[in-house]
């Protein structure tokens, strides 16, 4: 293992365990500002659909909306679809890597 | 703790720990592409145990990102774990400093999402969570070890096993869709995200979205309050 792993793997454990465990530790005794655990709700979707957006709206480093030839597009609206039935990370995730498979062979 | 405690623990935690398999081996695959031994990717696996932002790691380390800007993305990806934390304090109260580490430790979405409608029922304890947890954070560990092996054996396209990530971020950007103000700030967050990649090139760009668009949503929110309040009078 290499030490850059290394201090990579510390520094996400760190903020993966903090945020799970100060809450915990404190807020059986205390509680945040209604107004700061608001504001904290919409974190997750903001963080995921960010991620999301700067992954496939992108093909080879450039803005791309043709879905002939950035294959991420075509797969994510299926998913999205998937998803919102399902609400499934494993359906999710299965119908998107065949999707993508599929395509790529067409492609 | 019984032999019925631990059943009942395990007995909970199954379709958990059969989706945390197969995330679990597609997890090690992109670890293993990006360079992380398997050793290194079940150390991670033990000391990090967030799927999401494991996955992340291996995406990021690929397209060559800063050791600090991978840990700040993933600061950002776990601040979620603060709400089901909070949310689930109430339920281990007058426990050890130790105790609540580890129940801290081996609160992963899945493991918050069972335990929290279990909690519901009267007949679910702190240590039947605990085992639940225990259980699925085993099987985690051990099945991205397996997707490491796997890696190293075989050729896999990791282009297609980079996109279960991007699935599974969409899956979990449908999750969060509770009331129409989420599904706004979703949209923002994508308009500004990928205004800000092609402004800035650089990863930076999904920390200023995201803060931005937490933001405008919550100001969504509360102005919708108090025109609500207002059309009431």
């Amino acid at each position: 293992m290499t030490s850059r792993s290394f201090i990579l793997i510390i520094g996400m454990a760190a903020v993966t365990f903090l945020p799970r465990f100060l809450p915990l530790l404190f807020l059986s005794k205390k509680e945040i500002s209604p107004s700061f655990s608001r504001w904290m709700t919409y974190i997750p979707v903001s963080v995921f659909a960010a991620l999301v957006a700067s992954d496939v709206f992108f093909w080879e480093g450039s803005f791309s909306l043709q879905p002939d030839e950035n294959i991420k597009l075509l797969p994510s609206i299926i998913v999205l679809f998937i998803a919102l039935k399902t609400k499934s990370l494993l359906w999710s995730m299965l119908t998107g890597i065949i999707a993508i498979t599929l395509l790529s062979l067409m492609v | 703790m019984g032999n019925t405690a631990i059943l009942k623990g395990l007995k909970a935690g199954l379709p958990i720990m059969a989706s945390y398999t197969a995330l679990g081996l597609a997890c090690g695959i992109v670890l293993f592409d990006a360079g992380f031994s398997v050793m290194s990717i079940f150390l991670m696996s033990l000391l990090v145990y967030a799927g999401a932002a494991q996955f992340l790691a291996g995406s990021m380390v690929v397209l060559g990102a800063s050791v600090p800007s991978i840990i700040l993305m993933v600061f950002f990806l776990n601040l979620r774990h603060i709400l089901m934390a909070a949310s689930i304090s109430k339920h281990v109260k007058n426990k050890s400093v130790g105790f609540l580490a580890l129940f801290g430790h081996t609160l992963s979405d899945e493991s918050f999402g069972i335990n929290y409608s279990n909690f519901q029922k009267d007949n679910w304890t702190v240590n039947d969570a605990i085992v639940t947890n225990f259980f699925n954070y085993s099987v985690w560990a051990v099945s991205t070890a397996l997707g490491g092996v796997i890696g190293s054996q075989f050729i896999i396209n990791t282009q297609i096993m980079n996109y279960a990530l991007i699935a599974m971020f969409i899956c979990m950007m449908v999750m969060q869709f509770v009331s129409k103000t989420y599904i706004i700030t979703a949209v923002i967050s994508i308009v500004l995200s990928v205004f800000f990649t092609l402004l800035l090139k650089h990863n930076i760009a999904l920390v200023i979205a995201t803060l931005l668009a937490s933001m405008i949503g919550y100001y969504i929110e509360v102005n919708s309050k108090r025109t609500g309040v207002r059309s009431n009078d």
